[in-house]
């Protein structure tokens, strides 16, 4: 007989939040410090939730004289994430330092690279003063066709145009943009060996398992002691630890482009909270028409958004997983 | 200028072969590829590509539906739509 809860809206939230939170710094001490033998941790701090939870955690687990929280900004960076993040160090009395990134970015040809393609397909886009972002439209999840990336320009006057991003140039702003996730991480182990400390990984389950990272950019780190935590989880921990108002009030966002982007817009399609119980229903094996009675769904539009997951989930193996060397077994 | 769409559909099949690294015996005209995780969301951007350089034909936002592009007879079936406009 099985002993499945029913499927509820709050089947997700964590009945016991101290609990969940002891045992994660207790996971967190030995991984780190008995099993790697560091002393330490470094967080890199955004002014997000996820980043935000991590450092708190982190503050816990080592005591916050053995943990940096390190500012990674670079030109395209909102300025309420750097003071958000001094704020939060603040909070947990964390020493934060800021590492600016801009200069080793345009070392990379960062910039460059990026705004050569978009402006192969706006000719008239001008990096000096115009914004720009990618994104999908949000219709697309409960459909069986894959989301398509537009490229998104606004003029200084706030004009806005948006077009279908073709291959080339959609692979080129994204390769372009990824410098900015991995040199933050370059960064963060810099730091995390000049004081023999490890790195703290700071993506959720979401980011984990659909993909939503950098591989060796924002997917790398040594723990990653959110890794499987759904957001609504996350914002449970951070009201309990106390971190901030203003980061748990913030709309989570990527940050990545000149133009404000949220993370639902360039690639979720969903707001988390409704991504959230959708997931748990997927993964746990609810089935489509069981979760779209509580959702407020039909069964179909919800099977169509399991496909979609299933189809997430597979295509992003190659991201999650550690280079392969098993070639040879002699 | 009408396009044969015999011809049509064996140049989708081909680029589809080519680019999923699927089996050629598995890619029917009726297989319904993205529900057979034969594209994922790149496959679709670069498809999308293919036949706008291919046929010479334009994707509008409007043109993105399933009906459009589930399989190979839909695409045929689109870009033979398209040409004619």
């Amino acid at each position: 007989m099985s002993t499945r809860k029913p499927f509820t809206k709050d089947i997700i939230l964590l009945e016991n939040v101290e609990a969940v939170v002891s045992n994660i710094i207790e996971q967190m001490r030995e991984d780190v410090l008995q099993r790697f033998k560091r002393n330490g941790a470094v967080v890199g701090i955004s002014g997000g939730i996820d980043s935000s939870v991590c450092f708190a955690l982190a503050a816990r687990a080592f005591g916050p004289e053995k943990v940096l929280g390190i500012m990674l900004p670079e030109k395209d960076s909102s300025p309420d994430s750097e003071m958000l993040a001094r704020e939060l160090a603040a909070k947990f009395g964390v020493k934060a330092i800021k590492e600016e990134i801009t200069g080793a970015l345009s070392g990379f040809g960062c910039y460059e690279r990026r705004d050569e393609a978009v402006k192969s397909v706006f000719p008239e886009y001008d990096p000096k003063n115009w914004k720009m972002k990618i994104g999908v439209r949000q219709s697309g999840l409960f459909s069986n066709l894959p989301p398509v990336f537009y490229l998104t320009i606004i003029d200084p006057e706030g004009n806005v145009k948006d077009k279908i991003l073709p291959a080339r140039e959609y692979l080129q702003i994204v390769a372009a943009s990824n410098f900015k996730q991995r040199t933050r991480m370059s960064m963060l182990y810099y730091h995390a060996e000049t004081l023999h400390y490890a790195v703290i990984g700071t993506p959720n389950k979401h980011e984990q398992e659909q993909g939503f990272f950098v591989k060796y950019g924002d997917g790398a780190g040594d723990v990653m002691p959110i890794g499987n935590l759904y957001k609504t989880q996350v914002y449970q921990l951070a009201e309990y630890m106390g971190v901030p108002k203003g980061i748990i009030e913030r709309t989570p966002t990527t940050d990545t482009y000149s133009a404000e982007q949220t993370q639902e817009e360039f690639f979720y399609q969903l707001p988390f909270n409704l991504m959230d119980r959708f997931w748990y229903g997927f993964e746990n094996g609810y089935p489509p028409a069981e979760v779209a009675a509580v959702m407020g769904e039909t069964a179909e539009r919800v099977e169509s958004l399991f496909r979609n997951f299933e189809r997430k989930r597979t295509t992003t193996e190659y991201l999650r997983m550690p280079p392969i060397r098993n070639y040879y077994r002699g | 200028m009408a396009i044969d769409t015999a011809t049509t559909k064996e140049k989708i099949r081909n680029y589809i072969v080519q680019s999923s690294h699927a089996d050629a015996d598995k890619i029917k005209d009726e297989s319904m590829i993205f529900r057979e995780g034969f594209f994922d969301s790149m496959g679709f951007i670069m498809l999308i590509t293919f036949l706008e350089e291919e046929f010479g034909i334009k994707t509008a936002d409007s043109d993105l539906i399933e009906e459009n592009f589930e399989s190979i007879n839909a695409i045929s079936e689109f870009i033979q739509r398209k040409s004619q406009n």
